[in-house]
């Protein structure tokens, strides 16, 4: 019987394993392999040439290389931060709208979310780069009617990045309401009656028990948010081509425009494996954020 | 999992909770304003597309920019390229997922749980990281500029191995047991036994899987090298931009983009419970 078992695992586990290996582990392998050498995109991996940390000096050295590769990975850095910061908390908030059954629409609401989160990207940044137009664009008349002067919004080195952010919670928020959602429904409502009981407020209801509560839940969320924020690409390549100025130009945009436009494979593996390493500091850092409010209690 | 779908417990109607009400629908309006907008400007003319200040309802409602776009890219070939893209990826992952799903919850062998975390580890991968030599191995392959270099590398995920282990979990070993007892081969015990009962999981993937490779850009744009041919709605449609950016034709872009959102947000709507159940049991109790 455990003869016959374990070789069914082997087959059970034999596509899953293997086409993951081969797209997804081989080529992380060669990623970092790639990025120790000066090799071009268009020909074979046997013609990449070793240059020890050649690569990584140069995007930490003083040229343009360096320079744009900085501005890249800071302005990624910028985008997920604003973005996480905006998500986590509007996901609480939207969550708890949904959740409560005090007041009918909680349902409306989150099939209208997540519905956003269906959208394609590309049509999400076609449909905002149309809302955003300075004179045709509906978001500048309705500032107007408020009396708030037009905003240059895509078009200004000031505004660009944080207008591809609110494009960016739009489509997303809905998930990670319904991240928070599962969340809430974690918690024993004994816990409220308790409190109820002892007279606390609404207020202190959620600060000393929902959130606390939710710690799992936001952790969670917020890896999520960081790992989809770096994948921004489709506003960029569609609309700003990383400009005004190299104000969007963000990881995945420049990896690739390094890395498979102008076929410097070397050089864009080692943009790569450095995006990799910050990433694990970042969900590293998360969770020590997180575990450390898990003592403060 | 389903006290998230728990119906609206009626309470007597108060200030205070038609004041939430009506908050909830003024962000459910919010939310859906880019949408709304983006349907009703593929229905005005050009001039009303273009009008300073802009105008919000079209004067005369007509699909003139739906029928402009099908003579501006090959819709059809379009729409055909990314209905084979998401079902062959998604029929594949379902497939791959539940077999690899079955053998980590309800097998034991050397060095299971070792691999179940290298391969959840995945997951957390940015997809940029590997699409290098990715690129190049589809060469190798020679499955580059085509649609086969599109499906090949994503008929398996983690994700999905994830969501079919949470759920095969909780079938019971003794249906499974009593299936061997009768002699039924493992994969006939998978299939017929199996998944039957893990059918919300199955509904989760299917959208989950479709509506990611229906939507997705960055690897179709790359492998596909400029073969037009083979493009999906969503790399048609970023020609469509430049395309109108001579014709100066808003309405020509929206249209093309609520054809391309249909597919998704329609099977959203009819399996939309099963997704928001899957997010519940992978989210929280992973």
């Amino acid at each position: 019987m455990i003869g016959r078992t374990s070789r069914s695992a082997i087959g059970m586990l034999a596509p899953a394993t293997g086409l993951i290996a081969i797209f997804v582990f081989v080529p992380m392998a060669l990623t970092i392999g790639l990025s120790f050498t000066q090799w071009s995109t268009q020909t074979g991996f046997d013609t990449a040439r070793f240059v020890g940390l050649a690569n990584f000096a140069d995007l930490f050295g003083p040229t343009s290389i360096g320079r744009d590769f900085r501005a890249a990975f800071t302005n990624t850095a910028l985008y997920t931060a604003l973005s996480v910061a905006l998500i986590l908390p509007l996901s609480v908030v939207l969550g708890l709208m949904v959740h409560q059954t005090f007041a009918p629409g909680g349902i409306v609401l989150r099939t209208v979310l997540f519905s956003t989160y269906m959208v394609p990207m590309i049509a999400v940044a076609l449909v905002w780069s149309k809302l955003y137009s300075p004179t045709e664009g509906p978001f500048n008349q309705m500032l107007g009617w408020v009396g708030i002067p037009p905003q240059s919004w895509l078009s200004s080195p000031n505004t660009a990045l944080f207008s591809i952010v609110l494009l960016n919670v739009w489509q997303q928020v809905g998930y990670f309401t319904v991240l928070a959602v599962a969340g809430l429904t974690q918690i024993p409502t004994t816990l409220y009656e308790a409190a109820r009981v002892d007279g606390a407020s609404a207020w202190t209801q959620f600060w000393k028990i929902t959130l606390p509560l939710m710690r799992n839940t936001l952790l969670f969320s917020a890896v999520i948010a960081v790992i989809n924020a770096v994948q921004v690409f489709e506003p960029v390549a569609l609309i700003t081509q990383g400009g005004p100025v190299n104000s969007t130009n963000v990881m995945t945009y420049h990896i690739r425009r390094v890395g498979i436009e102008r076929a410097q494979g070397g050089l864009g593996s080692a943009m790569a494996v450095t995006l990799m390493l910050s990433l694990i500091v970042v969900i590293v850092l998360l969770f020590a954020f997180f575990r450390d409010r898990e003592e403060q209690r | 999992m389903s006290s998230t779908m728990r119906p609206y417990r009626r309470h007597p109607a108060t200030w205070k909770s038609s004041l939430l009400s009506l908050a909830i629908l003024a962000i459910a309006v919010a939310a859906a304003f880019p949408l709304v907008w983006m349907v009703l400007s593929s229905l005005k003319t050009p001039a009303e597309s273009m009008q300073v200040p802009p105008v919000w309802l079209p004067g005369s409602p007509n699909l003139d920019a739906y029928f402009e776009v099908s003579e501006v890219v090959s819709l059809g070939r379009s729409f055909l390229n990314s209905a084979f893209i998401a079902l062959v990826t998604t029929i594949a992952i379902v497939v791959t997922s539940l077999m690899a799903g079955y053998a980590f919850a309800k097998y034991s062998f050397a060095g299971r749980d070792w691999l179940f975390a290298a391969l959840i580890a995945t997951m957390f991968l940015p997809p940029i990281v590997t699409l290098i030599p990715l690129y190049r191995m589809t060469g190798y392959l020679g499955i580059n500029a085509n649609l086969l270099g599109v499906v090949v590398p994503h008929l398996a995920n983690a994700f999905g191995i994830f969501l079919m282990r949470q759920y095969i979990k909780g079938v019971p070993n003794d249906l499974i047991d009593a299936a061997r007892v009768d002699g039924a081969s493992e994969l006939t015990i998978l299939f017929k036994i199996v998944a039957p009962a893990v059918m919300p999981a199955i509904a989760a993937l299917t959208l989950f899987a479709f509506v990611y490779h229906w939507n997705s850009y960055l690897w179709p744009l790359t492998v596909l090298q400029g073969n037009t041919d083979q493009y999906p709605i969503v790399i048609s449609l970023s020609r469509l931009l430049s395309y109108n950016r001579g014709a100066m034709n808003t309405g020509l872009v929206m249209a093309g983009a609520t054809l391309a959102v249909l597919p998704p947000v329609v099977l959203f709507v009819f399996l939309q419970r099963f997704f928001v159940d899957s997010i519940v049991a992978t989210g929280v109790k992973g």
